[in-house]
């Protein structure tokens, strides 16, 4: 019983580094706190649900498509929005901007797709996986696998390609990194096209193992954060860590405590780890850190 | 950011306020009842707006989580008046408002250690963890009556009109929120504020002790909170820890000030006034698209003037002063 309960929280702990992933990035190379993270996530997952019910194609095939979409929207948003604030009022103003487009988004998806809940179901969704005493339903192993591997290919490029370097140094220094010749604007936005990307994709794997809402986009906001947290900023590793860490304290409580009670025991959590240690458990010297 | 100090003395700013208040103690003479409703709605604004200033605009810990003392001083006055079942209507509510804020007080006090050595984003995290705590607990632990709600009892005198009344009730509690913060404002405490926004650690190496003023306003602003936090669920008679825990309440002070001016008292009031017209009256209407709209209004409103209205008139006023220097020159 227990060991299901932790199965499931390490599944449920994917999806909440996959989600805040992006969120992390961005806060750990711009300093901005994207409100709007949320809701990039659920615009992920009803462009899933869309080109499922509407032309049958499968979520996974859909994931890079999508990527490649919410990367083009995160980094017009960034060069024409989050630019300008950033540029003429503080960076706490630039969270005030991006709740402002929370809502918009919230309402948005409102009027398109109705308040009810929606649910991505391809034609496994009901087959599972059997290991001993633990069954997991296949959409959420494929949800587990997509976070994993993305998280790695993100820590990758981070780590090894020139785009990562660029991204590292300018995050350690912006003027220095100016001063070799990165082109900040350019770099910047590039951080927030990648980090939009990944909330697209955890969209597209929480529609695979949950329904979704427009409210929910102040949920997955919230968790990010707290997963940032927890973690440190600025790195996928501390992304993982941070979200695999509260997806079982989630299912933990849940099972142990109370039903309702996950989500004080998270923002408990939270200030206590503020408190503690506000650069998290990964944590480094990024500029959101700072 | 820029320092507004105001050439004013305080008490040319109280005198304004009463003057101001007498004013508008006078309308739902002439108003409908449900413009007195939508005043009802703006003196509320303005009061919690004015009590986030108090820590918020003067230091600039900007607080994400108010609503958590809305919230606690609601139900702690409708859980105390539960406790006292009988006594006269007046002394129960007045002593659930006089609990209810000691009891906000003494909670500031509590989390005020740990959470205010945060700054900056983490600060205002922090505090949106504290009002969702408290929200939780509210609304899971039975004995609190979050989920099933509590009716307070009615304290309307006989002859009154109830929207009136409430309406007296809050513009009162409005009063006595900007007067603590003028009186703030001027003193000792509030220069050492705004020398906390300015530059914290040279505040405090010039010997402003920081710590202890950031702390007294935290405990001040909870304070005027959960007053105005009182008064409301008063107004509304029967609340549940959804209808006090709003989460709408926890931005929209950070908005009205951002609209009329951080850091002013004049500011959050004219942003609550302008905010609680657009969305109650313009926009009444418009169900479907609202949140669309005040999203649009929030992000134009940050990307268009960053420093609020006052940040205009400043503007405009130092440009003034600055042409007619070079004009006697």
């Amino acid at each position: 019983m227990t060991l299901q309960t932790l199965v499931d929280g390490l599944v449920l702990g994917g999806l909440f580094s996959l989600a805040a992933v992006g969120f992390s990035l961005l806060f750990g190379v711009l300093g901005v706190v994207n409100l709007a993270h949320g809701a990039f996530v659920l615009i992920g997952g009803y462009a899933a649900w869309t080109l499922l019910d509407r032309f049958g194609i499968d979520p996974l095939l859909a994931l890079p498509l999508i990527m490649l979409g919410m990367f083009c929207l995160g980094y017009a948003f960034q060069r024409t929005v989050i630019q300008w604030a950033t540029k003429r009022a503080s960076l706490l103003a630039s969270m005030l901007l991006t709740f402002g487009f929370a809502l918009m988004i919230r309402n948005a998806l409102v009027l398109v797709y109705s308040p009810d809940f929606k649910s991505v179901t391809p034609s496994y969704a009901f087959d599972s996986l059997s290991f001993g005493e633990v069954t997991v339903g296949l959409t959420r192993v494929a949800a587990l696998l997509v976070s994993v591997v993305l998280l790695a290919l993100l820590a990758a490029m981070l780590r090894f390609t020139s785009l990562g370097r660029t991204i590292r140094a300018t995050a350690q220094q912006e003027q220095a990194a100016a001063l070799c010749g990165v082109n900040i604007r350019h770099v910047f936005a590039l951080t927030a096209g990648v980090s939009a990307a990944f909330a697209g994709a955890a969209g597209v794997a929480i529609g695979l193992v949950m329904p979704f809402s427009p409210p929910d986009e102040t949920l997955w906001t919230i968790n990010a954060f707290v997963v940032v947290t927890l973690g440190g900023i600025g790195s996928p590793a501390g992304a993982l860590v941070g979200g695999l860490i509260l997806g079982v304290i989630n299912t933990m409580t849940a099972e142990l405590v109370g039903a309702a009670f996950p989500n004080a025991m998270m923002f408990l959590l939270l200030v206590l780890m503020l408190v503690v240690r506000p650069a998290g458990l990964l944590g480094n010297s990024f500029k959101g850190s700072r | 950011m820029k320092l507004f100090v105001s050439g004013r003395p305080a008490w040319v700013s109280i005198g304004l306020t009463l003057a101001g208040t007498a004013l508008f103690a006078l309308l739902p003479l002439w108003l409908s009842p449900y413009g007195v409703r939508v005043g009802q709605l703006f003196v509320l604004a303005a009061g919690l707006a004015v009590a986030w200033t108090v820590l918020g605009g003067f230091s600039g810990y900007w607080s994400f989580g108010n609503a958590a003392f809305v919230g606690t001083g609601a139900f702690t006055a409708a859980l105390l008046q539960l406790a006292l079942p009988g006594w006269p209507a007046g002394s129960a509510f007045a002593l659930a408002l006089v609990v209810a804020m000691l009891f906000n007080g003494l909670l500031a006090l509590a989390i005020a250690w740990p959470i205010l050595r945060l700054r900056g984003i983490y600060f205002a995290i922090a505090m949106l963890g504290v009002s969702q705590v408290c929200f939780e607990l509210v609304s899971n632990i039975d004995a609190l009556r979050g989920a099933l709600g509590v009716n307070l009892i009615d304290i309307v005198p006989k002859g009154v009109r109830p929207e009136r009344f409430y309406y007296w009730a809050l513009l009162l509690a409005t009063l006595i929120v900007v007067l603590v913060a003028i009186m703030v404002r001027h003193s000792k405490l509030g220069y050492g504020l705004l020398a906390i926004r300015e530059d914290e650690d040279t505040a405090r190496m010039l010997g402003v002790p920081t710590t202890r003023y950031k702390m007294i306003a935290f405990v001040i602003s909870a304070m005027l909170t959960a007053m105005m936090g009182v008064i409301y669920a008063h107004n509304l008679g029967y609340i549940t820890a959804n209808s006090v825990y709003r989460g709408d309440f926890n931005l929209n002070v950070i908005v009205y000030s951002l609209l009329g001016g951080m850091g002013t008292i004049i500011g959050p009031i004219v942003g609550a006034g302008i905010m609680t017209y657009v969305t109650q009256v313009l926009l009444g209407d418009l169900l479907d698209t609202h949140m669309f709209i005040t999203g649009l209004l929030i992000a134009v409103l940050v990307l268009a003037a960053p420093n609020g209205l006052y940040g205009i008139y400043d503007n405009h006023r130092l440009r003034m002063r600055r042409r007619k220097q070079e004009a006697q020159r």
